[in-house]
């Protein structure tokens, strides 16, 4: 009851800013395309991974303008684009939802528990973590395809299990090095945040009465650390996203279709004879979609700042 | 010990750190990999990967050879040793040696990333703090406004309308680092690279054309990488001079009867740069990124041409080539931590409680 009265009072302080609705409203949009994706645009061929919709002959090479049929039209390779917006925005929920919770939850196990036990585990925990700053996620794809994806066939190159392991998992190479690289800003901040409370007097009436140090971390300190981490998750869900499509850019295999789509036409859009909206109908879709699943998350995550952040409170 | 050479010699300290732990890091990946298919990162030059089967005899002795049965701590310091050597492997893809191509295109992104931050670092610190001074105000909005905008445009959207405006639209600028007649001079006019960043070498060598030339091809990148770059500057400068100036000494510095922009920029910038520097040096990692993305899309053949070629070449033929994305994967750490290194001295020069003690001993 107490948690739900909670609950309602932080909602209630989040909607009271206008731009946290609108923030809401969009993601709203992209959640309800992404669960209604099958009956928006279904999917031709069952067998096919769903994303991606060949209509039309491939032979054509050139991007079709919307008709009636087409919302959208096609992209060079004969893509509808209107099934690779509404299937992308259900990839781009899962990579979101499922990097940023695995590294949140890395992060701050990594952060909280070396800032409680303090010490040399302190000192190793950060350093690992700002040697990890030092590494750009880019990279981690590079090298995690290069070793373990690669096209040779078995009988020349020996193959390793990983990627089969994985496979099992649900997971893609692209979300696992987003995972390992995601982490760190948790860990400082989870880090930070429980330095400073530890000494406080609950946490020390707490030890008095016995309480072992995983008691007081996880059922004293960590609810009261959860609020600015649930913000960063929020800002970072739209920059995984807009980081997978930039993986496309480098032909390092981003798994959300309108990074994959804008990647493989970026010669067509720029358009022809010099006017940049001559294929409008591919461009202008993909791109507002990144842009505003973005700039949505980043307002929710500033609207969430304010409500669930005690000094801000009016 | 001054505490600015304290300071200095600590942070340089951490390059070596950081880098036998990013190094041990990726070699523990590329442990996962067996031994048979590691055997390819040690081929001879010029053996064709399409040549060698999985049961070759060659890689059987190239495993004995390399000692790729070792336990890790070992290959680790084995393959440590060779790095620091130079002995970066041999990109069966680029058909290269991976480090000194790497090296060859260092000074491209080099002068990319100079130009970008001379235009991004002051800009950015000045929007910052003028719309931290006038909180509130109309400028203050408009600076918010298109900051935020700026930083959730991602960068390739960003470079995209850059060509469509610049390059497909108006036709001011051109693609690539130098257009193909300034390449023939260069060939002919017995062109000395004294720096390897065009726009300097063509003054050194009195052809401030190609000076130009160079200006207008980096026109663009420059440009793509700095919006980015400077939405996030002003952000983190506005966010500290703010703070700076809810302090007391500020209001003294006013009651003093100190003009507005003495107590601005003599006392609260000042102070607040050294937040501002340690905060920019979080977001060095995805400069880098934001650095190679630019590269790849205006066809500025920087560093990232090594992986890019890499990468390319090795799917279209399908050959197994980590030895130039591991080598990209260690320069790249390398060129972060330099960065942070440069962070780390201007804070030495702009720290008056380093700076001060240190001129007076």
């Amino acid at each position: 009851m107490n948690f739900l009265r909670r609950l309602a009072y932080t909602l209630r302080r989040l909607f009271s800013r206008s731009q946290s609705v609108i923030a809401a409203l969009i993601i709203a949009a992209f959640t309800l395309a992404a669960l209604a994706a099958p009956v928006l645009s279904p999917p031709r061929d069952p067998r096919q991974p769903p994303g991606l919709k060949i209509v039309g002959r491939q032979s054509i090479g050139v991007p079709q303008p919307p008709t009636a049929d087409l919302r959208l039209g096609t992209t060079s390779e004969q893509y509808d684009v209107f099934h690779a917006l509404v299937w992308g925005a259900r990839n781009a929920l899962r990579l979101g939802f499922v990097v940023a919770i695995v590294s949140a939850v890395i992060g701050t196990l990594v952060g909280s528990i070396s800032g409680y036990a303090g010490g040399w585990l302190n000192g190793i925990a950060m350093r690992l973590s700002d040697a990890f700053l030092a590494f750009p996620a880019v990279i981690g794809v590079l090298v995690f395809t290069r070793l373990f994806y690669t096209d040779s066939p078995e009988w020349m190159v020996p193959p390793t299990p990983i990627p089969g392991l994985l496979a099992d998992l649900g997971l893609n190479p692209v979300m696992v090095t987003l995972m390992t690289f995601s982490w760190m800003p948790y860990a400082r901040l989870s880090n930070a945040t429980i330095q400073q409370i530890k000494h406080a007097d609950y946490v020390l009436a707490a030890r008095s009465v016995g309480a072992r140090p995983r008691r007081i971390l996880f059922r004293h300190l960590l609810p009261n650390i959860s609020a600015p981490l649930i913000v960063l998750m929020a800002r970072d869900m739209g920059g995984l996203v807009i980081l997978d499509a930039a993986f496309s850019f480098f032909q390092l295999g981003g798994t959300v279709e309108w990074g994959q789509l804008l990647a493989s036409n970026r010669s067509w859009l720029l358009g022809a004879n010099g006017n940049p909206l001559t294929y409008w109908w591919m461009a202008v879709p993909f791109t507002v979609a990144l842009i505003l699943f973005g700039v949505a998350w980043s307002m929710l995550g500033e609207g969430l700042n304010e409500a669930l952040n005690p000094r801000s409170r009016r | 010990m001054p505490p600015a050479v304290l300071f200095l010699l600590r942070r340089l300290l951490l390059v070596p750190v950081t880098l036998l732990i990013i190094t041990a890091a990726l070699y523990a990946i590329v442990m996962l990999v067996p031994p048979e298919r590691r055997a390819y990162l040690y081929l001879p030059p010029k053996v064709n990967p399409m040549d060698v089967l999985a049961d070759d005899p060659l890689l059987q002795s190239l495993i004995e050879q390399h000692h790729l049965r070792d336990p890790y701590p070992v290959q680790y310091l084995g393959w440590l040793g060779r790095l620091v050597q130079g002995d970066w492997g041999w990109s069966l893809a680029a058909r290269r040696e991976v480090l000194p191509y790497i090296l060859a295109r260092t000074p491209v992104t080099v002068e990319l990333l100079l130009y970008a931050s001379l235009l991004f670092m002051p800009v950015g610190l000045l929007t910052g703090t003028l719309a931290a001074a006038r909180r509130g105000s109309r400028f203050d909005h408009g600076v918010q406004l298109i900051t935020s905008i700026g930083t959730s445009i991602p960068a390739f959207v960003m470079a995209l309308l850059m060509m469509a405006v610049f390059y497909i639209g108006l036709r001011w600028f051109p693609l690539d680092r130098i257009s193909d007649s300034s390449k023939i001079v260069m060939d002919t006019i017995d062109f000395q690279a004294h720096t390897g960043l065009l726009t300097i070498d063509g003054l050194l060598n009195g052809r401030p054309d190609i000076t130009l030339d160079a200006l207008r091809h980096l026109a663009m990148p420059a440009f793509t990488l700095a919006i980015a770059q400077w939405a996030t500057v002003s952000r983190i400068s506005r966010t500290f001079v703010n703070e700076e100036l809810g302090k007391d000494y500020i209001t003294v510095a006013h009651g003093k009867g100190l003009k507005q922009r003495m107590v601005i920029w003599r006392h609260a910038v000042r102070n607040a740069l050294v937040p501002i520097l340690t905060t920019s040096a979080l977001s060095v990692a995805s400069l880098v990124t934001t650095l190679y993305l630019v590269e790849v899309l205006f066809n500025f053949h920087g560093v990232s041409d090594v992986f890019l070629v890499a990468t390319s070449q090795a799917a279209q033929f399908g050959t197994f080539d980590p030895a130039p994305a591991l080598g990209f994967a260690v320069y790249t750490v390398f060129i972060v931590l330099m960065i942070m290194l440069v962070l780390d001295i201007l804070q030495v020069l702009v720290d008056p409680r380093l700076r001060e003690r240190f001129n007076r001993s």
